[in-house]
């Protein structure tokens, strides 16, 4: 990789780090404004580094945009933002994340080994080691017998995706429907008012990275209240995979939109106990979130869809 | 006293991205000005529309033996006809245009039906078809119909204009034996059209046309920038130019790739290009190293890549609005849609045409110094990166559609269009209840 590119990566990242740092110094609490200028000052860069470095920030959930107004402090020490800062240090820097990266865009093939990476990455095969470590913690990775390790199943092509919604269309609502789901409610609530929030916007103003950060945590909120171990461990490992490896995320904005209303309509129910009626929810959504594409079209050819209709 | 109900407004676009998008875009706008636009939709389209928050109709779906029959018949659609993508626009006329039209007439035969119970039921107040050939049902529905050309301009014949799917100039002297060769090569999907025209109601039409302009209102996807002057200038108050019809569309994040950055270029071929996975991966490997960065939309086919380098990112679909606004270069086919969304983002084109109007599109750009036309496998990898780079180095050019861009935005064509369609339901909607 080019250094010039990578040295901007981490030079942003760099930054998001001292802005965490200066939040901390500063006792920010979660709702409280980043003013621009002022962190431009106080890190001794303009306010266009700055700005990237908020967005990456809120990329990882740390902060929120709201339109004409800036940046949001999202998270405060109670409630994660030591964590947040760690795991942006620790995994989004890391080797890790470029490894899994690079695999998702088809960069690399599935089956690697620790000296191929190494000489990919030019680094270390202690640091190789340690980067297949973590994402095989989440399942990504498996070693093999012998030196290679195989990389599993992510969510990089369409087909896959579909699949994904298949698998969850089976376990989602199984997981509220199974006697003993508790919604955690601090978490609900968080989240209802970043979806609110969300709705709010500008028409076009969502993009579809914010919109996948939500959809996850809203998804992995429902799965951590499952009473069943296995689904909840199933899912919740799913929900990490999507996170890390869903990519060509592309939904028209009403479509976003739309979604976020069923995960309200959703929450409505859970907070109520009508799980019956939750999980029916649950469901239409996910059946109404499966991707809409025509596969392939052409005058006079009808359009063909691949998969279940 | 009761409101009059809001107008409704049936789009019925032909099964190809180009122009269901296209109608996307001014349905859009009708919505945003008090209508209700409704889609009719071929199969294959289904939810499409519904993800941008529109009512859709669906045209009957085959049966399941069908559909494999379909998926056969695409599949052999592709083994015959990519050697022909690489064939001059004459040759393309007996090998792909001719048994293109019969597919096209079968189209309109197969779907007529189901077109006439759909209208049926929906009761539209106006029909807005995008496409390249008429159905009867729309013609006898007794309500006001909008024919959107969102081809090249060429789909409507003149003096001055070149032939349709020519790639030629206007005074070319190949003019009078394409023109000789093209009707010779429709023939007898003509005859067996206009033999179903008769039979639906309609008046036969001259040869070498599948589709009339309409009584009502014709819009034109058609550019200033890039418009011919008609020896036989179309009547203001039945046609209308549209300076583009960009829909609004989702934002597109960029993802970070590991090259070294760089100007960003798009590639997409549209409903068809991304079947030659072969071409596109020589292109790919042609790109590797080259200071810029390159997005390329490999339609349904993404499993077939690897080894990707990287300062090139593939992914299935791309919302093309989005895309082309950030770009410095777009790669196409010479689609009309993509030619007029480059123009419209001020982005310059390398048309690389497989076929119909992207020939045309492709001698247009080059003589109106929007782009340049490549053929679309005859290059060597030097070659295409000297092309990429060229346009990318281009300042002139770049000005030029700076211009363009900027007089394209001041008169957005959804807005043109959605006013032309509402303004015949205002002339004819009774006021009486429904």
């Amino acid at each position: 990789m080019p250094e010039s590119r990578r040295n901007a990566r981490q030079n942003h990242l760099a930054l998001a780090m001292r802005i965490l740092a200066l939040v901390r110094e500063r006792n920010m609490s979660p709702g409280d404004h980043l003013p621009e200028q002022s962190f431009s000052e106080a890190c001794g860069v303009s306010r266009t580094p700055i700005r990237s470095a908020f967005k990456l920030l809120e990329e990882k959930g740390i902060l929120s945009w709201r339109e004409e107004e800036g940046f949001f402090l999202e998270l405060g020490r109670d409630d994660g933002l030591d964590e947040a800062a760690q795991e942006l240090e620790s995994l989004e820097d890391s080797l890790a994340h470029r490894i899994l990266t690079d695999r998702a865009a088809r960069r690399i093939d599935d089956l690697q080994s620790v000296s191929a990476l190494a000489r990919r990455y030019s680094t270390s095969r202690t640091s190789v080691l340690n980067a297949l470590k973590i994402l095989s913690r989440d399942g990504i990775v498996t070693q093999m017998p012998g030196r290679s390790w195989a990389f599993q199943p992510i969510l990089d092509t369409p087909n896959a995706a579909d699949e994904s919604l298949q698998f969850r269309l089976q376990l989602e609502p199984q997981a509220i429907l199974t006697p003993g789901f508790r919604l955690d409610a601090q978490k609900s609530g968080l989240l209802r008012g970043q979806m609110q929030d969300a709705l709010q916007s500008a028409a076009g103003s969502i993009g579809n990275a914010g919109f996948l950060r939500l959809d996850v945590e809203f998804h992995m909120l429902v799965a951590e209240g499952s009473a069943n171990r296995f689904v909840r461990g199933a899912l919740m490992a799913h929900q990490r995979l999507r996170k890390a490896t869903q990519k060509d995320f592309s939904i028209p904005d009403f479509r976003l939109r739309q979604s976020l209303e069923e995960h309200l309509d959703i929450l409505d129910a859970l907070e109520q106990m009508q799980f019956d009626v939750a999980a029916d929810l649950m469901t239409l959504h996910l059946r109404r979130s499966r991707r809409r594409r025509p596969e392939a079209a052409n005058r006079g050819i009808p359009p063909l869809m691949r998969g279940p209709r | 006293m009761t409101s009059r109900p809001a107008p409704v407004i049936a789009f019925f676009p032909e099964a190809s991205f180009g122009a269901a998008l296209n109608c996307v875009g001014i349905a859009q706008e009708v919505r945003r000005m008090g209508g209700a636009p409704v889609f009719l939709c071929h199969p294959g389209f289904n939810g499409v529309f519904a993800n941008y928050g529109f009512r859709e109709y669906h045209l009957p779906e085959p049966p399941r033996s069908s559909a494999d029959k379909a998926q056969d018949d695409w599949q052999a659609f592709i083994n015959t006809h990519l050697p022909h993508f690489d064939l001059d626009p004459a040759a393309q006329l007996p090998t792909y245009v001719a048994p293109t039209w019969e597919a096209i007439v079968d189209t309109a035969m197969g779907a007529e039906a189901g077109l006439c119970a759909l209208l049926d039921q929906i009761r539209p107040d106006a029909v807005v078809l995008d496409n390249v050939i008429q159905f009867p049902a729309i013609a006898r529905a007794g309500v006001p119909w909008i024919r959107v050309v969102s081809c090249a301009e060429t789909e409507l014949p003149d003096a001055n204009v070149p032939p349709y799917l020519s790639g030629l100039a206007p005074d070319a002297a190949k003019r009078s034996a394409f023109e000789a060769a093209s009707l010779a090569a429709t023939a007898p999907a003509h005859q067996r059209y206009n033999a179903f025209r008769k039979a639906r109601g309609l008046a036969p039409l001259a040869e070498g046309l599948f589709l009339e302009p309409s009584p009502h209102m014709n819009l034109l996807l058609s550019p200033a920038a890039v418009r011919y002057d008609r020896a036989l200038p179309l009547p203001p108050d039945r046609f209308r130019y549209l300076e583009g019809c960009v829909r609004e569309e989702t934002q597109f994040d960029m993802p970070e790739l590991p090259g070294a950055g760089g100007p960003l270029v798009y590639l997409s071929f549209g409903s068809l290009g991304a079947i030659d996975t072969a071409l596109i991966r020589r292109m790919i490997a042609a790109f590797d190293g080259l200071p810029a960065q390159f997005l390329v939309n490999v339609g349904g086919f993404l499993e077939g890549y690897d080894r990707v380098p990287d300062n090139v990112y593939l992914a299935s679909w791309f919302p093309q609005p989005s895309v082309v606004a950030q770009s410095a270069l777009f790669i196409h086919h010479g689609g009309n849609n993509s030619f007029c969304e480059a123009l419209y983002h001020g982005v310059p084109s390398l048309v690389m045409p497989y076929c119909w109007d992207g020939h045309d599109n492709a001698q247009r750009a080059e003589a109106t110094g929007t782009g340049r036309w490549i053929h679309r496998s005859d290059w060597t990898a030097e070659a295409l990166r000297d092309a990429v780079m060229g346009l990318l180095g281009d300042t002139e050019m770049a000005g030029r559609l700076a211009g363009i861009s900027a007089d394209m935005k001041a008169q957005p064509g959804t807005r043109a269009a959605a006013e032309a369609i509402l303004a015949q339901v205002a002339e004819v909607t009774p006021a009486v209840p429904r």
